[in-house]
């Protein structure tokens, strides 16, 4: 009986997994499946207009130079800063800080940057307030902590000090030893994560609505135009939209490929050359500005949010006038963000461990481009294939279905987070545990999970800023009846009113902000008690 | 030649004061002693690492020259560990040309590659030279690994047993293999060791337990 009951809770969650992981799939086959137009030969009538449509093709170069860019300039900085840092001791105050600097929504530093460095801001810097360049930046410079995040993973895996050592043992400086011998086997593992990161600049909407360009958009700004039509040419041109779209990603994954088949020849021939890779040596040192530049930016974005949304600007005198205004309506959206940040972070985690419990025991990983599917494809084309399937099912535009759309993406975050630290933890503890007299289940409680609890932790703070920063879903699940922090403070972006906006901006910034501050004053009683693995 | 003097290794609850030490060319000095009594902890420090748990003082000569102000990559002392740590990313060839020194008469590609291959055919391990670290046994690692480190051409060479993990045949015939390889060309070598049956007789020998005080001084 309890071998039964045992089978079917491991064939249950085997379900729920393969619900999580295929419904992204399922998503964009729905966006690109033709069978659903009443007349396919309209769609194909329609192919002609679509491809001569106006700036198409300046708008598919800025998303292509943008998806190839950011994620690419982002993850050579986050290198350089990662090679000047981690055997500083400050490394450690940097690392934990990171995932702080990780739930800073795109939007935020995408705004605080247009309000800091544009025309007529803090510091003028000569920064367009909408422009190829102003994207570009905003997520180039987000990006950052989260390659660092994942540099820093892949560097718990491989010798690096030994390497280092050999390196300088062989007369070549630190920094050399970093770019010649460290670098490609880094960007070799980092492939999934520049292809998430390209996903996500192929297809963010909420940032290129408000900073990126406007005569022509890039390309995500014009599917979601016609995603959102309800004429027969815009539901065909949301379809070749869509399929462009994935033929960008496939495009820009071949890109990253060819730029890793270089670079990697590159370090190698520079390596046998025994170069010293001076300059390059040199420019590594800038990076040691990133941290205190980018803990300053963060801390100026908020102030600057702060302090607008009391009015410090507007030439009245400071006030709390717009907070008593606009509480009354900022209540439900806040609320709703709230609940589905919470509800799908816990269900992120839970399926998490899911996955990873139902893999060890399988023994067997499969690839992480299966579980991170979510954040692999075009966000648009995916969520697309899923607004069709609900209005087909009659979904309510509730919390619920808002709360399912999230959790694919929260699920995805959690697992990178948190497989990294399931898996250093060998089974040698439960086993001891079970020579004890405990269960299996008794033993992974009180030993696995206890001991993942700062990760834990962790992973829930970013999937909960995961979610809120949820743009896409929340507006074309929720069809504008389920208001949430992020899709009313781009609707109210869009307009003039900066403090108002500054109101909003501040409070998706500060949702993700007190639940990092909770979980990291949770996982340092934890960490004081017990000295467990984060 | 290496001169270590007035060598001092100092923890919060012990400490060693070693003698002083000469390592003349071609000769081979064996560091013995129980585990955790610092004799890796020693290598690393005239190798030229940072030391944080220990406190090591003393001077450090090569050929003459005082090295303890030096960076590691200045020094020219070479190590091997008992992990070989060849470069995954880099097959056995150019693992080989990292390690060659970037002199006038190796500025070309083609001039390192040739010299790489010499250095690997003098060991008989030509046919290995498009592999991949993953594709080799220990004992081919720990051969190429040496002949990297000889590459190098250091004027001191350092190894922290780094033979232990392969099987015993094989660990006694590529240490006596690296022994005559480093006599040959007459490097001083300090080799730590727990197999006393490896140490050639002609060796010194260094025992570290027999400086050990209980008390700091």
């Amino acid at each position: 009986m309890a071998t039964t009951i045992r089978r079917l809770i491991i064939g249950l969650g085997w379900l729920l997994l393969a619900m999580i992981i295929s419904l992204p799939v399922i998503g964009v086959l729905i966006g690109i499946w033709p069978g659903r137009f009443a007349s396919v030969d309209a769609l194909i009538d329609n192919l002609p207009l679509f491809l001569n449509y106006n700036g198409l093709g300046p708008s598919i170069l800025y998303s292509m130079l943008a998806s190839l860019v950011a994620p690419l300039v982002g993850f050579y900085v986050a290198f350089s800063v990662y090679t000047q840092y981690r055997f500083r001791p400050s490394w450690q105050t940097m690392e934990r800080r990171l995932a702080p600097f990780l739930s800073l929504p795109h939007l935020a530093v995408a705004l605080g940057l247009v309000y800091l460095f544009s025309a007529g801001g803090l510091i003028e810097l000569g920064l367009g307030r909408k422009s190829i360049t102003t994207l570009i930046l905003a997520i180039t410079v987000k990006e950052v902590p989260f390659f660092l995040f994942v540099i820093s993973a892949i560097d718990r895996q491989i010798p690096v000090k030994k390497w280092l050592l050999q390196g300088r043992a062989l007369g070549y400086s630190e920094s050399a030893s970093w770019w010649l011998l460290v670098f490609p086997l880094v960007l070799k593992q980092s492939k999934l994560a520049l292809f998430a990161a390209m996903a996500y600049t192929l297809s963010v909407l909420d940032v290129s609505l408000l900073v990126g360009p406007n005569i022509p958009s890039v390309f995500s700004v014009l599917v979601y135009q016609w995603q959102t039509g309800f004429s027969e040419r815009d539901l065909s041109f949301a379809f070749w939209a869509n399929l462009t779209l994935i033929i960008m990603l496939g495009v820009s994954i071949f890109c990253l490929y060819i730029h890793q088949w270089i670079s990697i020849r590159l370090f190698r021939y520079l390596a046998v050359m025994a170069s010293p890779l001076v300059m390059l040596s040199k420019l590594s040192r800038l990076a040691l500005a990133w941290f205190p530049l980018f803990s300053a930016l963060s801390l100026g974005i908020i102030l600057l949010f702060l302090l607008r949304s009391v009015g410090f600007w507007s030439g009245e005198t400071y006030s709390l006038t717009l907070w008593q205004e606009e509480w009354l309506f900022v209540q439900q959206p806040l609320f709703n963000s709230l609940y589905t940040g919470l509800a799908s972070g816990l269900i992120g985690i839970i399926c998490a461990l899911i996955a990873l419990e139902l893999q060890r025991q399988y023994r067997y990983f499969f690839a992480d481009y299966i579980w991170l599917a979510a954040i692999l494809l075009p966000q648009l084309s995916v969520v697309y294939g899923w607004q069709l399937a609900h209005t087909w099912i009659n979904g309510s535009y509730s919390l619920i279905w808002v709360l399912v759309s999230h959790i694919p993406f929260v699920f995805a975050y959690s697992y990178l987070v948190l497989k990294g630290p399931f898996q250093s933890l060998g089974d040698e503890f439960e086993l001891v545990a079970r020579s004890f007299g405990y269960s299996y289940w008794q033993g992974w409680w009180r030993i696995r999970f206890m001991l993942l609890r700062p990760a834990i932790l962790s992973a829930f703070a970013i999937g909960f800023s995961v979610s809120i920063a949820q743009y896409i879903p929340t507006l074309m699940i929720g069809a504008g009846r389920f208001p949430s922090i992020t899709t009313e403070a781009v609707a109210i972006a869009s307009g003039r009113d900066l403090n108002l906006t500054s109101l909003y901006m501040l409070l998706q910034s500060g949702l993700p902000m007190l639940i990092f501050i909770v979980a990291i004053l949770f996982a340092s009683r934890i960490d004081g008690k017990s000295h467990a693995i984060s | 030649m290496l001169s270590v003097k007035q060598c001092r290794i100092t923890h919060s609850e012990w400490q060693i004061v070693l003698p002083d030490i000469q390592v003349e060319p071609s000769e081979l000095l064996v560091v013995t002693g129980p585990s955790g009594v610092g004799k890796s902890t020693f290598l690393h420090w005239l190798l030229g690492e940072t030391v944080s748990h220990v406190d090591i003082t003393g001077s450090i000569l090569v050929d003459g020259k005082s090295v303890e102000t030096k960076t590691i990559e200045k020094r020219r002392i070479g190590m091997l560990m008992q992990e070989i740590h060849l470069f995954p990313h880099l097959d056995v060839i150019q693992n080989i040309c990292f390690a060659l020194p970037k002199t006038q008469e190796l500025r070309k590609k083609q001039a390192r590659v040739e010299r790489a291959r010499k250095l690997l055919s003098e060991i008989g391990l030509s046919h290995l030279e498009d592999r991949y670290p993953q594709q080799l046994s220990g004992g081919e690692k720990a051969r190429i690994g040496l002949i990297r480190a000889l590459a190098n051409q250091p004027k001191v060479m350092l190894l922290d047993e780094p033979f232990a993990a392969l099987d015993p045949n094989t660990r006694n015939k590529v240490s006596q293999w690296a022994i005559k390889t480093l006599d040959n060309q007459q490097i001083p070598t300090i080799m730590i060791s727990h197999d006393l049956e490896d140490i050639p007789a002609s060796a010194q020998r260094l025992e570290f337990s027999h400086y050990y005080t209980g008390e700091k001084a």
